[in-house]
C-alpha cells in the first residue's frame, strides 16, 4: 500500500474511534487494532502501541471539554486511579510469564457475563438515591453536574472498595494486554458504584488516558509508536473526540448506556475471536 | 481569577489540557505535511518493518536524544514522535493540576492520593523503561 493510502484510511477510521471512544469512554483501540491489523497488515506490537497512541488522543481531546462542563468526576476518578496504575504497572511486569490467549478467554467471557446487569438497567436515567456510607463518606465520593435543559442532577457513590477492586482488574488488563480496559471501568463505576451513565463514561475518559499514559514509557522506548501510524491515528482521534464530546453533553444516560452495550458486547466478541486465534 | 475557587481551577485545567491538545495536534500536523509532501507515494512496508530481535524494533527515533538530532534537520519521522510526547504530556499535566486544585480546596487526602498516583504515574513512564523485568 502506498502513504497517502494508508494515511487516510487510518485518519477516517481513526475519527470513527474518538468519536464513540469519548462518548462511551474507551481507548478506540477497539476500531484502530483491527483495522491495523486485519486491514493494512500491520505487525500486532505496532497495531498495541498505536491503541496506546489512539487512548491517550481520545482522553486528552475529550478531558478539555468534559473538566469544563464538570461531568467527569475528579475524586473518584483520582480515587479509582490509584488501583488502575498500580494495576497496570503489576500487570506490565508480569505480562511476559502470561498468556495473552488464555487472559483474552478469561477476558471476553467476563464482558459477556456482564452485559446481564447492564442490560438490567438499560433503561435507567438517573440510579436511586444512594446513602453515602463508610469510605464513601469518608472520601465524600459524591458529585453533581448540569445537564443540558439546566437540571442539576446530584449523586451518590456506593461501594468504593468493590469499584477499587474493579479498578484493580481494569489496570492489570490494560498492563497485560496494552489495551485501555474502559469497558470495564465504566461497568465498574456503572454497576458497582452506581454513578450516573455520563458520570462514569467521562471518569473513564479521564482514567484511561492516565492508565495508558503509565504504560507508554515502555511501549515508546522499545519502538512499538511507530510515527507512520501515530500521525494519522492522533490526528483523527482528536478530530473524533472533540465531536463525540458534543455528543454525550445532550445526549441521554440511557441513549449513552445502549451504545456502551453494544460497544462492550463488540468488544467480548473481538476479544473471543483473537483468543480462538482467527 | 481566584485559585481558591474549585470552577476557576477547573478553567485553568480546561486551558492546559486545550493548550496541550492542540500544540501536540499542530506539532504532529506538521510532521504529516513534510512526510506526505515527500512521500506520499513510498510503498508503506519499508517504514512498518517490525525487527522482534532489536530493542527499538523499528528504524525511528525513540529517544529524547535521537528526536532532538531529528528536529534539527526537520525529519518528519522526529517532528511526530515529539507531537506524541507532548499528547503524552497532557494526561501527567493534568494529574499534576488536580494536585494544586485538591489543595486550594484544603482536601488533604485528596492531595495524598493524587500525590501517589502521579509518584506512580511519573515512575513508570521515567523509570520503567529502564527496568529489563518491564522490557520482556
Amino acid at each position: 500500500m502506498i502513504v497517502i493510502e494508508f494515511f487516510l484510511t487510518l485518519f477516517v477510521a481513526s475519527i470513527a474511534a474518538g468519536a464513540l471512544g469519548s462518548v462511551v469512554g474507551i481507548g478506540g483501540g477497539l476500531i484502530v487494532i483491527p483495522i491495523l491489523t486485519l486491514f493494512l497488515g500491520v505487525d500486532i506490537h505496532y497495531a498495541i502501541g498505536a491503541s496506546i497512541v489512539s487512548i491517550i488522543a481520545t482522553s486528552s481531546g475529550a478531558a478539555a471539554t468534559y473538566v469544563k462542563d464538570r461531568i467527569t468526576n475528579l475524586r473518584i476518578g483520582m480515587f479509582l486511579e490509584t488501583a488502575t496504575t498500580t494495576g497496570a504497572i503489576i500487570g506490565a511486569a508480569i505480562a511476559a510469564y502470561l498468556s495473552a490467549t488464555i487472559l483474552e478467554a478469561i477476558f471476553g467471557t467476563i464482558l459477556i457475563i456482564s452485559l446481564i446487569p447492564l442490560i438490567r438497567k438499560i433503561g435507567e436515567e438517573y440510579p436511586p438515591k444512594q446513602q453515602l456510607k463508610g469510605l464513601a463518606e469518608k472520601l465524600n465520593l459524591r458529585g453533581d453536574y448540569v445537564e443540558r435543559d439546566g437540571r442539576k442532577i446530584e449523586y451518590d457513590a456506593t461501594n468504593p472498595g468493590k469499584g477499587l477492586a474493579g479498578m484493580l482488574a481494569a489496570g492489570l488488563i490494560s498492563g497485560l494486554l496494552g489495551i485501555g480496559s474502559g469497558t470495564f471501568k465504566v461497568l465498574s463505576m456503572d454497576i458497582v458504584m452506581k454513578l450516573p451513565m455520563k458520570v462514569s463514561t467521562t471518569t473513564s475518559n479521564f482514567m484511561i488516558g492516565v492508565t495508558a499514559a503509565a504504560s507508554a514509557g515502555i511501549y515508546f522506548a522499545r519502538g512499538d509508536v511507530n510515527p507512520l501510524i501515530t500521525a494519522p491515528v492522533a490526528l483523527g482521534i482528536l478530530i473524533g473526540a472533540s465531536l463525540g464530546t458534543r455528543v454525550l453533553v445532550s445526549a441521554r444516560n440511557t441513549a449513552v448506556r445502549k451504545i456502551f452495550a453494544l460497544v462492550l458486547a463488540a468488544s467480548a466478541i473481538e476479544m473471543i475471536i483473537r483468543a480462538l486465534g482467527f | 481569577m481566584n485559585l481558591k475557587d474549585p470552577s476557576s481551577m477547573n478553567n485553568i485545567l480546561g486551558i492546559v489540557l486545550r493548550a496541550g491538545v492542540v500544540l501536540s495536534g499542530i506539532i504532529i500536523a506538521i510532521g504529516t505535511t513534510l512526510f506526505v509532501a515527500n512521500h506520499s507515494l513510498d510503498d508503506t512496508s519499508a517504514y512498518l518493518a517490525y525487527n522482534p530481535s532489536l530493542v527499538p524494533h523499528g528504524t525511528f527515533p525513540v529517544s529524547l536524544t535521537g528526536i532532538a538530532i531529528g528536529l534539527g534537520s526537520l525529519d518528519p519521522f522526529s517532528l511526530i514522535e515529539l507531537g506524541f510526547l507532548v499528547l503524552l504530556a497532557t494526561p501527567v499535566a493534568r494529574v499534576a493540576l488536580s494536585l494544586f486544585l485538591f489543595a486550594a480546596e484544603k482536601d488533604r487526602m485528596f492531595v495524598y492520593l493524587t500525590a501517589a498516583v502521579l509518584a506512580i504515574l511519573l515512575f513508570s513512564i521515567l523509570a520503567t523503561p529502564l527496568i529489563p523485568l518491564f522490557n520482556g
